[in-house]
């Protein structure tokens, strides 16, 4: 760490990211922070409200069937994403032929634009051409065929697999690359000690990579959190409002109902929402640890 | 053959088929996935080579005659050549600013002793916990404020802000770790600040500026939210965003909307085949990092 004899040059490097970091992503938090006070429909004179959009969202049963959807999209990711990620890291992580295959595959999802992906699960779940359905029939379960999408009772587990599909790589990928840190001294000790592969698993490696399943979970719960592209995309928050989750609402309500008073205050909302998890997630993930 | 060698025979067969079974079923887990996730797209691929009709007929098998007219008509309708250039270009120029001022950045923070360094730091690592979604009505309304809506300046901005952290970040911490004495030699010789950053600093971050980058490009090229709500131009849309649109008005015409994922697809898979490793390291380190 050096000191610079004149400040001035620190201030030259630090201060066009600083500005762009400030404008493009810390001001906007406080324009809705502005704007959630105001009844404005982007054309006419803007009117101080108060607080009245806040109210209004409160008393709104779609902003909390939209709340209860996000929550569902985290425990599906977190209960669907981690404990499968780590099955499988687990099944892979010795000596197999084809490993690199599987790795390639495994990740491959994580990497291809959610839009892709929602378009393409869309024609899936297609009621009359998915893939879903004509496999069911092919198979003899024709009865079990669904309108996935398009009945509000499947739209919501249809779409939670998809979020599911779509990043389980992303874990596997990482828990494969924390279970190679597990020292091997220890687990060919227990080898001679007699201690089966379960035992092993339970009480040498997953205390050992404890700490990045730990990690994982945080980074899920906020990974699931920013849900927005692939409802957008596969059902518009459609059927019904049965898979509408806080963005898509915020969005539909700004953009589309020309509320932007009502949207900043949603914004404002989902900001505090985001943090207060996130906060909550890792002191308790913390406390755990110590 | 004696009793007990029989018996131990019987024992080591037991074990050997025991583990044949294990091992099967563990190959037979790996495979499933590897369907799960490689399946949906390669479906898409092939029935993008169908005719309408025998897509309704055969979703499941081989094209009969490989049709190339769904791709024609993807090409032209859907201005995937246009869509293609925005992309990059956004997705360039945003990396491009996002690494300059992010590197100068770090390099103060890294390498200097100055009041303030470890709460600007702070301040620019918590731009991770920024929920996106909760500053697009904001941003929309900065953006119709600046008059950048509707160019392409209304999306370099966003994605250079809020790439910003995670690149500050990685190279922070990765231009912290060198010796102080790196540069001491140079400082005696006369070498002023800039010169050390370009000419030893930066050469030496090559590893942490190439997962910087292509977590930077992976992340603006599979962008949608911001481009939904910042252009409103079919001219200036980028793949994500045209994709999305092409998708909502030919809802019926499957094949040709899955030829036009495959157009994105393709050379997305080809460049994640290619940098496999990079990229994998960038996106998980990126994520347990962040």
């Amino acid at each position: 760490m050096h000191l610079l004899k004149k400040p001035w040059i620190i201030a030259v490097g630090v201060i066009p990211a600083l500005v762009i970091y400030l404008i493009f992503s810390i001001v906007p938090i406080f324009i809705s922070f502005y704007y959630s006070t105001m009844s404005w429909d982007g054309f006419s004179d803007m009117q101080f409200v108060g607080l009245a959009n806040f109210q209004e969202v409160l008393q709104d049963k779609v902003f909390w069937l939209s709340v209860r959807n996000n929550i569902l999209v985290v425990l599906a990711s977190v209960f669907g994403q981690i404990p499968i990620a780590l099955a499988l890291a687990l099944l892979l992580n010795r000596k197999i032929k084809g490993a690199k295959f599987f790795r390639t595959i495994g990740f491959m999802p994580v990497v291809i634009s959610t839009v892709v992906i929602s378009i393409t699960w869309r024609m899936i779940y297609n009621s009359e051409y998915g893939m879903i359905n004509n496999f069911l029939e092919a198979i003899g379960l024709g009865a079990l065929q669904q309108n996935w999408l398009g009945d509000p009772t499947w739209a919501m587990v249809a779409v939670c697999i998809t979020i599911i599909w779509q990043f389980v790589g992303l874990y596997f990928i990482i828990f494969l690359s924390a279970l190679q840190t597990v020292p091997s001294e220890i687990l060919e000790a227990a080898d001679l000690d007699g201690a089966s592969e379960w035992q092993k698993t339970i009480h040498i490696v997953l205390p050992s990579i404890w700490n990045i399943i730990l990690i994982s979970v945080v980074l899920c719960i906020s990974g699931s959190l920013k849900t927005f592209d692939l409802i957008f995309v596969m059902t518009s928050g459609g059927p019904a409002s049965s898979t509408e989750v806080m963005a898509t609402y915020m969005y539909d309500k700004t953009f589309e109902g020309l509320r932007y008073g009502y949207g900043s205050a949603i914004s404002v909302l989902i900001f505090v929402f985001s943090i207060a998890l996130i906060l909550i997630t890792t002191k308790l993930l913390r406390r755990k640890e110590v | 053959m004696s009793e007990s060698t029989v018996y131990y025979d019987k024992i080591s067969k037991q074990a050997r088929s025991k583990k044949r079974v294990k091992r099967s079923t563990i190959y037979l887990i790996l495979f499933l996935f590897t369907i799960v996730n490689a399946y949906p797209i390669f479906w898409m691929i092939m029935n993008s080579f169908k005719t309408g009709q025998e897509f309704s007929f055969d979703p499941f098998g081989l094209p009969n005659d490989w049709v190339f007219s769904n791709y024609v008509e993807a090409w032209v309708t859907a201005n995937i050549g246009s869509y293609f250039f925005n992309s990059l270009f956004v997705g360039i120029v945003a990396l491009l600013i996002c690494i300059m001022v992010g590197a100068f950045a770090s390099y103060f923070l890294a390498r200097f002793q100055f009041r303030g360094r470890n709460i600007l730091y702070g301040f620019f690592v918590i731009g991770l916990l920024v929920p996106i979604h909760a500053t697009l009505v904001p941003m929309f309304i900065l953006m119709q404020k600046l008059g950048f809506l509707n160019t392409h300046l209304a999306l370099i901005f966003p994605y250079v802000a809020f790439n910003l952290p995670i690149t500050i970040f990685l190279l922070t911490s990765f231009m912290s770790s060198f010796p102080k004495e790196i540069e001491e030699s140079a400082i005696m010789d006369g070498c002023g600040p800039f010169r050390i950053f370009w000419s030893i600093i930066l050469p030496m971050s090559r590893p942490a500026l190439a997962t910087a980058i292509i977590l930077n490009f992976i992340n603006n090229w599979n962008e949608f939210s911001f481009a939904l709500v910042l252009i409103n131009d079919d001219a200036l849309s980028t793949l994500p965003l045209g994709l999305a649109n092409f998708a909502g008005e030919y809802t019926t015409n499957y094949t040709a909307q899955m030829a036009g994922l495959t157009l994105v697809l393709i050379p997305t898979i080809l460049f994640y085949l290619v940098m496999e490793k990079q990229i994998v390291n960038g996106m998980t380190q990126g994520a347990v990092k962040g």
